[in-house]
């Protein structure tokens, strides 16, 4: 099984007049590709343009060389994909497993007997299969979360697009989605969106959106370095000019931007990038 | 033992018996339709969500009160309530029965490559056909039976047709708000005209109905992408 190759050409989509994304270049293949951005920076309109369930307006998207503007180019990169939107549509009196198997029968698995052992496949990956008969309404938010991903997960999708996977899951949960995004990395090309920063530690590109355009895109320890040398930390309150700050826990203001002579540098993060990046 | 048996297939033969033990009921609704062989797959779709039974519950009980609310001998008048109200029944349980209001889970079926149009026609059928056996049923069994009772087929035809082709422009509710409007107004008109209660069901509006069924079946296939697509049913 060969990971999906992405390719997005000076994409642009608008809404009502506005444009949600204007100019977007994105090429992958393979590997763990989290999107950053805050919220209304695009996000959930480049994983749907991916997810082909919303046209583009302007440029061209192509998943492993199929343009999803022809019906059956459509129809054939559908059945590579798993999709999680970030509402998950997730309803009471469902049964976790009719949800899954109700997705299963949408992605073309009609013998019943095959389809409810592949359900009960990924109930058990996400960690659900002792709750298979419960009802939606009774799981927790990071249960309801996991049942999303399974379904994404039903028929080993070469290209898995997750809208904000990780809201509302504990460590333990976000743990267990790290480890099923991580040890897809060489089948799977999965695009994982997130306004979390620290999320995008484990991934092999990260993508900066901002106001709909692409403002970096590369491995997180570049987004890091973007910080390098324009991370200080200081006791006195900062001044107007820097690009941002807060006051961590030991008192110190930690800021961003150009620093003052003399200013005691520190080790910059993937956040200290991030926000260089989105303020820039 | 473990040295004579193949591992693998022992896990998958386990899985197996596993997963057919541990699957849960399907809802009343679903069992219904797997008794009248409906395939397990079909039924799924049509009653996935528990909104979709709800508006199946719906459609189903309008249907059965039309049907035997309009099958009192003799009586002209319920003649012609059943033919102008049993009609709008499936356009309002196709409105019902999908879009991101009926269909929680529509954005995911998006993604999927079940063709939205398929779908949308499997729902549509199955309302059809429920309501033509909740309708048709109690008209059937009326002691005196009369060909006029069931002039409402080929107009249930044609408003569900009509509602799916606008379905392709307008969000599903609208869709069918539209076109129930349009019936009742045209079954008013006609009747208002002096033409007699019933000259909208005869030869001229059996013609009618099955040239509108026709156009907007082709208009439907033709604008099939309309249901694959966020924006329009969204």
């Amino acid at each position: 099984m060969t990971p999906a190759h992405v390719r997005l050409d000076g994409v642009g989509k608008r809404y009502r007049g506005r444009a949600v994304l204007d100019g977007v270049h994105v090429l992958e293949q393979g590997g763990l590709v989290t999107v950053l951005g805050p919220n209304g920076a695009g996000k959930t309109t480049l994983l749907r343009l991916l997810a082909t369930v919303v046209a583009a307006d302007e440029g061209d998207v192509m998943i492993d060389g199929l343009d999803p503007r022809h019906e059956h180019e459509r129809i054939e990169i559908r059945r590579r994909l798993g999709y999680l939107p970030q509402s998950d549509g997730l309803v009471a009196g469902s049964t976790a497993f009719d949800v899954v198997d109700y997705v299963a029968v949408l992605k073309g698995q009609r013998d019943d007997r095959q389809r409810r052992r592949a359900v009960f496949d990924v109930l058990d990956r996400v960690g659900l299969r002792d709750r298979a008969g419960e009802r939606v309404e009774r799981l927790s938010g990071g249960m309801r979360r996991r049942l999303g991903l399974a379904q994404a997960l039903l028929g080993s999708p070469t290209l898995l697009l997750l809208d904000e996977p990780g809201a509302g899951l504990d460590p333990d949960e976000r743990l267990r989605l790290r480890e099923i995004l991580t040890e897809r990395r060489r089948t799977t090309t999965a695009v994982v969106s997130t306004h979390l920063t620290d999320e995008a530690a484990i991934s092999d590109t990260v993508i900066v959106l901002h106001e709909g355009s692409v403002r970096f895109a590369g491995p997180p320890a570049r987004l890091a370095a973007v910080a390098q040398g324009r991370t200080w930390v200081q006791h006195e309150f900062p001044p107007p000019d820097v690009r941002a700050s807060w006051r961590q826990a030991d008192g110190r203001h930690r800021c961003l931007g150009t620093p003052p002579l003399g200013a005691e540098l520190v080790d910059p993060t993937i956040e200290d990038g991030y926000l260089l990046t989105v303020t820039a | 033992m473990s040295n004579i048996v193949d591992q693998a297939r022992l896990d998958a033969n386990w899985r197996a018996i596993t997963a057919e033990i541990d699957a849960p009921r399907a809802s009343v609704l679903e069992r219904a339709l797997r008794r009248v062989r409906v395939p397990g797959h079909v039924a799924r779709l049509v009653v996935a969500t528990p909104a979709l039974r709800r508006a199946w519950y719906l459609s189903i009980a309008v249907a059965v009160l039309v049907g035997i609310g309009s099958s009192q001998p003799g009586d002209q008048g319920s003649l012609f309530a059943l033919l102008v109200l049993a009609p709008a029944l499936p356009v309002l349980g196709v409105a019902l029965a999908y879009g991101p209001s009926a269909d929680p889970l529509y954005e995911v079926q998006l993604a999927t490559p079940m063709r939205g149009l398929r779908l949308v026609m499997i729902r549509a059928v199955t309302v059809l056909a429920c309501t033509i056996v909740f309708v048709g049923g109690p008209a059937l069994l009326a002691p005196d039976v009369r060909a006029m009772a069931f002039a409402w087929l080929l107009p249930a035809l044609a408003l569900t047709a009509a509602s799916l082709a606008l379905m392709t422009w307008l969000p599903p509710r609208r869709a069918a708000a539209v076109v129930a409007v349009a019936w009742f107004t045209v079954a008013a008109v006609v009747e208002a005209a002096g033409a007699g209660e019933l000259a909208a069901f005869g030869a001229i509006g059996q013609v009618v109905a099955l040239v509108v069924a026709v156009a907007a079946g082709a208009l439907t296939i033709g604008r099939r992408d309309a249901f694959d697509r966020m924006g329009v049913a969204a």
